[in-house]
């Protein structure tokens, strides 16, 4: 068996909440070691939120943790006490990446800006991210998730028709930036195995968001305009909605591309007028009436089960699609016969179904190997192993109070 | 010199224009030299726009224009046996095939798993489709909407509360596509370093419906967890955090801290509604948040943007504008940080679009050429393919 791809690299991970943490996963699934140094005096946000195992709270069980933290290793330490600091030194020392993720300053004020660190591992590929990035006139503006999405542009052009601007529905800034912050940290990597450099890494979730929005950008740019909030339609492509079906809000995505998809719509909907109407004859056509397109599909989905509109249309080669809940997903035979779903025991809340890695290799599986860490779970064994303290030096640390 | 981090990798892109065409930009743009495939009735995105003056212009669409600088264009037809020759040469050379071509048509074009890789042991070869390649919906055809649905994230989001009559909305653009680019590069590039230590390539398999179901944030675990369906009609368990309406746009404020609600009471000039006992902690303001929300609405109206984002940042209170287009390309701090960069297009004209997403100090983001024109390389690249 071929090892991981990042078998060997070691990743001192001072990252929190989601954007942080979501980097330094796709380092671990890629096969890094990932070490979370973490502070009882003040836990990652995500282990004080929902939702919590059978809703009992603890510092363990919040399956939002858990999911962005599987395969991770945790080391408790106290970076108030100049002693943890000089832990995370060491850890640094022998560390090939650092991410970090907090407010401005916050590294340098302990000494572990990427200045201090770089004299400790000349090679270091150091990655910050940030709402603002680390240079501007607004670099030390607070930032929080959910605000990032409205900053970036998303809100100005998603919406419905007429209406306010709207969110996405999740902190989308923040696992946009730690994609980008991940992918960065590996063309570093591959720099570094070539010339033996390594480099600090700015990252900012305002700008890997906005680089999401290319076209709403360029029409401004071309015209002078924003695109106008139009709910779920698309200048050219009709119908493009999301339908309601039989059942307690439930809905589905119907698209069509071409004429031909058309034509298939119309026949899966054993609706020959449909198809013989000519104000739904052209793309300018149905763009034109689109209102009473929608309409007369929906008269169609709303006694039909979502799976069933999404078996027949796909059947007849139509795009359609069950506006999937979370439960639905869980239940999802296609996702389980896949094997997307990781349930590793973990020693607090037992063995839970977190989303996997949506990649497969070929010659160098990819598996999640462990659960999120309890906190300080591997406290002692990353100082004995990794950093090489001996029994009664690390009770002394314990003793200063520098494990947290 | 400043040649890029990946300057030594030859990659190859074919397929839809969208997520492959994305993958490959990332990687592009740190340096990589990608030659794109197109079919002789050119990419998708061509015809996707936006164009300059709104005239339809194959050679002048934004989209295509933004996925595709810093990259060469070829043009081969792989339904025809002799370009596929071609196209296999092409392979020959490649260190990275980045492509989204639909699943049924992979055995055809000499793309599935097992052939693309026989006599080529050093290429790593990325496959992104909507499903997956296994599994009961291998085959479903699924648009970007579609997608959305199919990974979870459209049912989060709609106006809340009391508005089930409106249907889970979409994320303006391309998002799924976009989400899918960015874990293909992330996995190829894992590929590729894992070759350069073994020598062997392989293959490597992305779902664009997995990698959205990565992204649910806390909401997918309600389930296995608690049992509980999210949606986007129920309540926020915390408030403020929500849109307002100024006098001259929006902003979005999130002041579910103690103290930063405290400081927003006080810029706001010690309303006495603020001090009742309905709106004590972040739990009772969303409890009433009906009742809450339209305090706080009335006095923001009389507020302009600028000033209260100025205003409550310097206090360290978390509030945004709703940014328009407009407002991006000309803030100021994006401007410092050189997000947006000019390109100069014979079709398109002179224009700005975003940038580098990330800074890396010794292997910067950079742009080299813009989007190649329908064929503009086939002759050099394929002539570069002769000689080695």
């Amino acid at each position: 068996m071929s090892h991981k791809p990042l078998a060997g690299i070691r990743v001192a991970d001072f990252t929190w909440v989601w954007a942080g943490p979501f980097c330094t996963l796709q380092l671990a699934h890629l096969g890094a070691e990932v070490i979370r140094v973490e502070t009882p005096q003040r836990p990652c946000v995500t282990r004080l939120l929902p939702p919590f195992a059978d809703l009992e709270p603890g510092l363990n069980r919040s399956g939002y943790f858990n999911q962005y933290n599987q395969g991770k290793r945790s080391l408790s330490l106290n970076l108030k006490n100049p002693r943890g600091i000089e832990i995370a030194r060491r850890l640094i020392e022998r560390s090939d990446v650092v991410a970090e993720n907090f407010a401005a300053g916050v590294m340098e004020r302990m000494g572990l800006g990427y200045d201090d660190i770089r004299r400790l591992k000349p090679d270091v590929v150091m990655v910050s991210i940030s709402g603002y990035g680390r240079s501007g006139p607004e670099k030390e503006f607070v930032s929080y998730g959910p605000a990032t999405v409205p900053l970036a542009g998303f809100s100005a052009v998603t919406g419905y028709a007429g209406g306010p601007p709207m969110h996405v529905g999740i902190s989308y800034g923040d696992p946009t930036a730690g994609l980008h912050a991940a992918l960065a940290v590996l063309a570093a990597l591959h720099h570094r195995r070539r010339t033996g450099e390594g480099q600090f890494i700015d990252v900012s979730l305002w700008e890997a968001s906005a680089s999401l929005l290319p076209d709403a950008l360029l029409d401004h740019e071309m015209n002078g305009i924003d695109p106008s909030r139009d709910g779920n339609r698309h200048p050219r492509m009709a119908p493009h909605g999301v339908f309601r079906c039989a059942g307690e809000d439930r809905w589905v995505s119907i698209v069509v591309g071409d004429e031909t998809e058309w034509r298939a719509l119309c026949s899966a909907m054993e609706d020959p007028a449909l198809a013989a109407d000519p104000r739904f004859a052209t793309l300018a056509e149905r763009k034109r009436n689109e209102d009473g397109l929608e309409e007369r599909i929906h008269q169609w989905t709303r006694s039909l089960a979502p799976d069933e509109v999404t078996r027949r249309l796909q059947a007849a080669g139509v795009a359609a699609f069950t506006t999937m809940t979370n439960q639905d997903l869980a239940e999802d035979p296609h996702l389980a016969r896949r094997g997307f779903f990781v349930d590793l025991p973990h020693p607090e809340v037992g063995p839970r179904h977190h989303a996997g890695i949506p990649w497969r290799m070929s010659a160098t599986p990819c598996t999640v190997e462990s659960p999120a860490p309890c906190l300080g779970e591997h406290t002692r064994d990353v100082l004995e192993r990794v950093l090489a303290y001996g029994p009664a030096e690390i009770d002394a640390l314990a003793a200063a109070g520098a494990l947290g | 010199m400043d040649a890029g981090a990946l300057a030594h990798l030859r990659v190859v892109e074919v397929g839809s224009g969208l997520a492959a065409a994305h993958a490959a930009k990332l990687l592009a743009d740190l340096g990589a030299d990608v030659v794109k495939v197109e079919s002789p009735g050119g990419d998708v995105t061509r015809r996707l726009g936006p164009f300059p003056g709104g005239r339809p212009d194959p050679e002048a669409s934004g989209l295509f224009l933004y996925l595709n600088a810093n990259k060469r264009g070829v043009v081969l037809d792989l339904d025809a046996g002799s370009d596929r020759t071609r196209f296999g040469r092409l392979l020959d050379g490649a260190d990275l095939l980045l492509h989204d071509v639909e699943p049924a048509k992979l055995a055809g074009y000499g793309l599935d798993p097992e052939g693309v890789l026989r006599g080529r042991p050093r290429l790593v070869a990325a496959s992104i489709s909507p499903f997956g390649l296994s599994g009961p919906y291998r085959d479903y055809k699924a648009y970007d909407l579609n997608l959305w649905n199919a990974g979870g994230i459209a049912c989060l989001n709609g106006g809340g509360p009391g508005t089930d009559a409106l249907p889970p909305l979409r994320t303006f653009g391309y998002q799924a596509m976009f989400q899918a680019g960015l874990n293909a590069a992330i996995a190829s590039l894992g590929a590729l370093y894992a070759r350069d230590g073994s020598g062997t390539g392989q293959h490597v398999e992305i779902s664009v419906q997995e990698c959205l179901v990565t992204i649910l944030e806390l909401t997918y675990p309600f389930w296995p967890y608690c049992r509980l369906i999210t949606s986007r009609l129920g309540y926020k368990p915390i408030q403020p955090l929500d849109f307002f309406a100024c006098r001259d746009g929006w902003v979005f404020l999130c002041a579910v801290e103690e103290h930063q609600w405290k400081t927003f009471v006080e810029v706001m000039g010690d309303p006495a509604w603020a001090g009742v006992e309905m709106f004590a902690d972040r739990l009772q303001r969303a409890a009433h948040w009906d009742a809450l929300k339209p305090l706080i609405a009335d006095w923001m109206a009389g507020q302009t943007v600028a000033e209260l984002y100025g205003m409550l940042q310097r206090r360290r209170v978390p509030i945004a504008p709703v940014s328009t287009m407009g407002d991006l390309l000309s803030s100021e701090h994006l401007a410092a940080r050189g997000f947006f960069v000019s390109f100069a297009h014979p079709h398109a004209g002179r224009h700005r679009m975003p940038g580098a997403p990330y800074h890396l100090t010794r292997t910067p983001w950079a742009l080299r050429r813009p989007a190649p024109l329908l064929g503009q390389h086939t002759a050099e690249v394929f002539a570069e393919g002769a000689r080695s």
